[in-house]
């Protein structure tokens, strides 16, 4: 039977809620970032869904806008993190929580 | 019932396909060797069968019976995995390369001399490659040894830094030919003879070069091995890694070599295009093998030939000269696209009819 | 067939977000990751949106992901250790205020698909390359070349967080007890008519033949 748009959005669903208990439960700051890429993707996936069931474009435009700020966020993000493990030598977030070094 | 057909036609195709490969690349392994020897004054490989033409299969049966050895502090899901990552990237490529034009065969009835046809396939070759990185900067990082990991890292960046190059060089084609589809590509190649259409001569020079350059350096052979070096890293990434595994690199290794070959043969070479290809299709298979074995000994040729990069040169080279070259290459198709130049070329060097096209 | 598959790559998607999640190596939570995105992609494509498949394993996993994975292993990061389990009181209530998020979901989700003008086929066209290239240069142009600039502040801050040595004035001048970059005892030319040589055999002593105000506590000797 060919999956339905609803099949797509409980799947979208389930991995954004997957993401959010991800970034709740680390400590760890890189995996803390690993589980909002994994949030970013299920939007994603509901924006395809709804851009291929509805037959307009924009979902997948945007889908693709998203993705390059994903990625701008990834190279920023990722050189911020670097920085503080410089000064603090730990990737703790807990160890992160005031601004005194 | 007819999804059945279609879906045995295909499995069938791999299965084609993958032997085909396979012989070849190892093959090239025996001819890379016996090359090199003659270009460095002596004889290669030649004892095992005349000429050393059963070579391959002995170092297959040296490569299964040797000792495998896991070393001790090693993550060992991960350093299983990497080699398994490299090969199974290098092979994906294979769907989507035009072998030849259709053929008639007797059961079968017209068959596409293609395993699979698709609206974006060259993304579909250029996100593979982009996957195999992976298996390099794991293979490093599970070793548990620092020269290991710095050649895999050193790999690793080389691979991403010259996708970008490699990447950018293949977009003047994809702007002069309007799609994305490799058999379209070939199939827009057709000239005089078969000869005159191919994209190197009039539309991709500089193109072919920063793509040639490109590719040798994704791959990670001579001049730019130095992740993998002897004199340098130990062996780089595969040190610690023994017996079938260090074969599955090694095929990897080849196999990459022999998805970039097929990539310039299908880009700039015309790919199945020859003389009298359209009133006899199997000359179309011979054609494209035979362009890729050029490509082949090409790289065996430079390997022979050229001393390595340093890293930096090597990167500084990647970044600095390479990618604006690249684009430069990009502004100058668009233009000279916008101004109907290629059409004006098109007009007399590509042609469906005259001598097999 | 195509509900098949579309199983098999939603098992995996969701088999390898829980693996991201549960794990506590972040090197495996990335080859997790990577999974992730790669069986998106294949959903995207039973979507019929190959464009956005290829470039979500192009971009996303072939880039973001190594960027992150050399990151883990530059760093060197180590294993989560187990934290043990506190507040043990608000697990009835985490299970309830779960259970109305999911009846809530699939109240929507119900509603979303007996709604008749949901379209229940999905035969598009949209995800050629073709289609998506001309909507990005004509309709969505702003957003691209937006987008583009966007890019270019990335670069820009990419770079500027990476830099390592200080910005350092030529004119400082350095007294004992002051922590010297590298740079100055490198360039001793360049820098030699502007440091002024001392003789003090005191921090305080050097500071008032420099004519450096005190600024209240000695630095770190």
């Amino acid at each position: 039977m060919t999956p339905q748009l609803s099949w797509y959005l409980a799947l979208s669903a389930v991995l954004f809620t997957i993401g959010v208990v991800g970034v709740i439960t680390k400590r760890n700051v890189i995996s803390m970032f690993m589980c909002i890429e994994l949030m970013l993707n299920a939007v994603n996936l509901t924006f395809v869904a709804f851009s291929s069931f509805f037959r307009d474009l924009s979902g997948q435009l945007f889908v693709f806008i998203v993705m390059t700020v994903a990625a701008a966020e990834a190279a920023v993000g990722l050189g911020i993190i670097i920085a503080v493990f410089r000064n603090r030598e730990s990737l703790d977030v807990d160890d992160a929580s005031s601004l005194k070094l | 019932m007819d999804e059945l057909k279609h879906l045995g036609l295909l499995m069938l195709g791999i299965l084609v396909a993958f032997t085909v490969v396979m012989t070849l690349v190892a093959y090239t392994v025996l001819a890379e060797r016996r090359v090199l020897g003659f270009i460095q004054g002596r004889l290669g490989p030649n004892r095992v069968g005349p000429g050393g033409f059963l070579q391959p299969l002995a170092d297959l049966l040296k490569f299964i019976f040797k000792e495998d050895i896991v070393p001790d502090k090693s993550t060992r899901f991960v350093y299983f995995l990497a080699p398994i990552i490299a090969t199974v990237a290098a092979l994906m490529t294979m769907v989507v390369y035009p072998f030849g034009p259709d053929v008639n065969l007797p059961l079968l009835g017209t068959v596409r001399m293609v395993i699979t046809r698709f609206d974006v396939a060259l993304l579909y070759v250029l996100g593979v490659t982009s996957v195999g990185v992976y298996g390099i900067a794991l293979a490093g990082w599970s070793s548990n040894n620092k020269y290991s990991l710095m050649g895999g890292l050193r790999s690793a960046a080389q691979m991403i830094s010259y996708e970008l190059a490699l990447g950018l060089g293949l977009i003047g084609v994809v702007l002069q030919s309007g799609t994305l589809d490799l058999q379209s590509i070939v199939e827009q190649q057709a000239g005089h003879l078969g000869i005159s259409g191919w994209n190197l001569i009039w539309v991709q020079p500089l193109g072919f070069i920063i793509y040639l350059i490109a590719a040798i350096a994704e791959t990670n052979r001579v001049p730019f091995d130095l992740p993998e070096a002897e004199t340098e890293l130990v062996a780089g990434f595969h040190t610690e890694y023994s017996a079938m595994k260090f074969a599955l690199f090694f095929l990897a290794e080849y196999v990459n070599m022999f998805t970039v070959s097929m990539l310039a043969t299908t880009l700039f070479l015309g790919g199945w295009n020859g003389p009298f290809v359209h009133k006899l299709p199997w000359l179309g298979v011979f054609y494209f093998l035979g362009k890729v074995v050029l490509f082949l000994f090409l790289y065996i040729w430079l390997r022979g030939t050229l001393p390595r990069f340093r890293f930096d040169q090597l990167m500084t080279f990647g970044w600095k000269y390479l990618v604006p070259a690249a684009m430069v290459n990009i502004v100058l198709t668009a233009t000279l696209q916008w101004l109907g130049a290629f059409d004006y070329l098109a007009g007399f060097l590509k042609t469906q009819t005259g001598w097999g096209g | 067939m195509l509900g098949l598959f579309f199983i098999l790559f939603a098992g995996l998607a969701v088999g390898c977000a829980i693996s991201l999640v549960v794990q506590r190596n972040p090197l495996y939570s990335a080859i997790s990751l990577i999974g992730v995105f790669i069986a998106l992609a294949c959903l995207y494509v039973t979507l019929a949106a190959p464009f956005i498949a290829a470039v979500q394993v192009i971009v996303y996993a072939g880039a973001i992901m190594v960027l992150v994975v050399f990151v883990i292993m530059l760093l060197n990061v180590e294993e989560e250790e187990r934290r043990p389990l506190r507040l043990r009181s608000l697990i009835p209530i985490a299970l309830m205020l779960a259970s109305v998020l999911f009846a809530e979901a699939v109240f929507i989700i119900y509603f979303v698909q007996a709604n008749p003008a949901t379209p229940t086929r999905n035969v598009s066209d949209v995800g050629l390359t073709s289609s998506i290239g001309g909507g990005l240069f004509t309709t969505y142009l702003l957003p691209f070349e937006v987008t583009s600039i966007l890019l270019l502040m990335a670069i820009v801050g990419a770079i500027t967080l990476a830099r390592t040595g200080g910005l350092l004035s030529p004119r400082a001048a350095v007294v004992p007890g002051d922590v010297v970059l590298a740079k100055e005892m490198l360039d001793r030319e360049k820098y030699i008519d502007v440091l002024t040589p001392v003789s003090a055999h005191t921090t305080k002593e050097a500071k008032d033949l420099l004519g450096i105000e005190d600024e209240g506590q000695s630095p770190k000797t």
